[in-house]
């Protein structure tokens, strides 16, 4: 008796390390079709004899009014080799394919889902669809299943403590793209093969387009950098507290700001003003091929299709000033990941990417290197210096720099109060190797949660004072590191 | 005589042939079951690999940590992390450089 299959067979899919991340597993159901049973009393008689639990009567009923009918579905292979042993031509033994996700929610954004015709309908199973339905050897990505956990399992715990609406994680090598981890809060567990349809299930780290404020700031002092317009020491004089631009005020978040200060001070304090002058200086044009050259004003590549478009961004002089410092600029965490990438890794483009490739792309060099050795040391500074806004993730042992950026939400004809708190981080910076990208979408502050300063001084603090980055998305950068980072420093660098 | 050994020739052939086409059809029957069982095998450690992915997984292994070994498995700070090298009948301990400050 031959067993017929069905056509729902696809490729597994592994992480770097060779773990399952999906797999397609085969079982047997048992169906019966009535016309050809010869002898009902006997074959109920043999089959009690090898399920003695089963409901019989629903059996004799099904024997005399159904044509065909599965009598057990996904048997053992013991109770499969006893049915088939009975040798009865009405017994048909059919093998079904299913399609199991071992970590549930944990790859759920990157892996995506099937629908019940076999077809990929998110994620990767949608991109890849083709090639699952034909591969022979699983499918590896660059993701690792552990790091993947960890990340995942303390942005689950600062989604709570900050009752955000929904938060995402990159962590990426920035030499060549292969992203480790990427996480996106609410997620949902592809074995259920629900409808998602809902946005709040919206991918936040690649789909998401959202308005990240001073992370972008950033982006015009390298562009500087880029032009050599200006130097880290270059000084910035009587920088007033509020400038006006077509009517609307642009002020400094920070009115204690100094007036005078040099280009690394603007980023390390973070000044709005200070970063509108860098802009004006590097002017529009220059600006605009800078942002373009590292990938954030257009759609990106990438190995799933839930990849978000910036909107489109109407330049002129008041824009520039405004881009200059992130407002009213949009694009996606992962387009964050990417650009701050190439800036810190000595101006060599980058393609964030899923799926391991033997090949490796030829380097293409499109910044000055210069580029990289000056914002390092400042990137550096924000994390260290008692100035910069991210020193609660100054986690002892990783070189950890990067910059915050704390954005109100855009709603139709202006802003509301819900916030987008972020936090782009590279480490170590001495010779970078990641870049982290963490987002918190709407987060709130929380009275009772305790702060450790990461300055030596052993002190705690309890509560959110402000609901910025750097107490938000800092401190839930810092903590992942902590995780993370053994296994970083010892699985994935080399030694010596 | 030449006849006999001409005979005695073509009868060897086909005796040959069909020796070596039986062995052959032995050969083909047993590399037949053999791939069979590689399959087989092959679904087997699938079946069983996926299983040890799951248990050892980090979710059941911090499960498993919690449930036996509560304080004794503690952080490790990356600074206490050290290689070990044996170089020329010699162990020699040196730091993990992770970063260059």
């Amino acid at each position: 008796m031959n067993i017929s299959t069905n056509n729902l067979y696809r490729a597994d899919i592994v992480d770097r390390n060779n773990k399952y991340l999906v797999k397609t597993v085969s079982s047997i159901d048992i169906g019966i079709s009535t016309k050809k049973v010869i002898d009902k009393k006997k074959l109920i008689l043999n089959l009690k004899y090898i399920f003695p639990d089963k409901d019989y009567s629903s059996v004799k009923s099904k024997l005399e009014n159904k044509n065909f009918f599965y009598f057990e579905k996904k048997i053992s292979e013991e109770n499969y080799e006893k049915i088939m042993q009975l040798g009865d031509k009405s017994i048909q033994p059919e093998e079904k394919l299913t399609r199991v996700y071992p970590e549930k929610n944990l790859f759920s954004h990157i892996i995506g889902q099937i629908d019940n015709d076999n077809n990929g309908i998110s994620g990767l199973e949608k991109s890849l669809d083709e090639k699952l339905k034909k591969a022979q050897d699983p499918i590896k990505l660059t993701v690792d299943k552990d790091i993947q956990y960890l990340i995942r399992d303390e942005l689950l715990r600062f989604n709570e403590i900050f009752s955000a609406k929904g938060s995402a994680a990159i962590l990426m090598d920035v030499n060549n793209g292969e992203i480790l981890s990427l996480v996106s809060l609410p997620d949902f567990d592809p074995n259920k093969r629900e409808k998602i349809s809902d946005v709040k299930f919206i991918n936040r780290a690649t789909k998401g387009v959202y308005e990240f404020g001073s992370v972008f700031k950033t982006f015009t002092l390298a562009a500087a950098f880029d032009e050599k317009i200006i130097e880290p020491q270059t000084e910035f004089i009587d920088l007033p507290k509020t400038l006006t631009c077509a009517g609307f005020p642009i002020r400094e978040y920070d009115n204690k700001i100094p007036s005078n200060l040099t280009a690394e001070q603007i980023l390390v304090r973070s000044g709005n003003i200070g970063s509108v002058r860098i802009g004006q200086k590097l002017g529009e044009e220059k600006f605009r091929l800078f942002l373009s050259k590292i990938g954030i004003l257009d759609q990106i590549i990438f190995d799933i299709e839930e990849v978000g478009k910036p909107i489109k961004f109407n330049w002129g002089k008041c824009p520039l000033a405004t881009a200059s410092f992130g407002h009213g600029i949009t694009t996606t965490l992962i387009q964050l990941a990417k650009a701050y990438s190439i800036i810190v890794n000595g101006g060599y483009n980058v393609h964030p990417k899923l799926i391991m490739s033997p090949k490796k792309n030829k380097k293409q060099k499109i910044l000055n290197e210069e580029v990289s050795q000056k914002i390092l040391p400042i990137l550096r500074k924000i994390v260290t210096t008692k100035e910069g806004t991210a020193s609660l993730a100054n986690v002892n042992g990783y070189e950890m720099g990067g910059k915050t950026g704390t954005a109100q939400k855009s709603i139709r004809g202006g802003y509301s109060k819900k916030k987008v708190n972020s936090f782009v981080s590279v480490f170590p910076t001495s010779k970078p190797k990641f870049v982290l990208a963490v987002m918190l979408d709407e987060p709130q502050t929380n009275e009772d949660y305790i702060y450790h300063y990461r300055d030596g001084s052993n002190i705690k603090y309890k509560g959110t004072p402000f609901n910025t980055a750097g107490w938000t998305t800092v401190e839930a950068t810092g903590q992942i590191v902590e995780k993370i980072g053994p296994i970083l420093a010892t699985k994935y660098s080399e030694i010596n | 005589m030449k006849k006999f050994s001409v005979i005695f020739l073509i009868l060897s052939l086909i005796l040959f042939t069909a020796i070596v086409k039986n062995s052959t059809k032995r050969i083909e029957d047993m590399i037949f079951v053999l791939k069979i069982n590689i399959k087989d095998l092959g679904k087997d450690f699938e079946n069983i690999k996926l299983e040890y992915d799951y248990l050892s997984s980090t979710e059941k292994l911090l499960e498993f940590q919690s449930l036996y070994f509560d304080n004794e498995l503690i952080k490790k700070d990356i600074k206490e992390i050290k290689i070990i090298n044996w170089k020329l009948n010699k162990l020699k301990i040196e730091p993990l450089k992770f970063v260059n400050e």
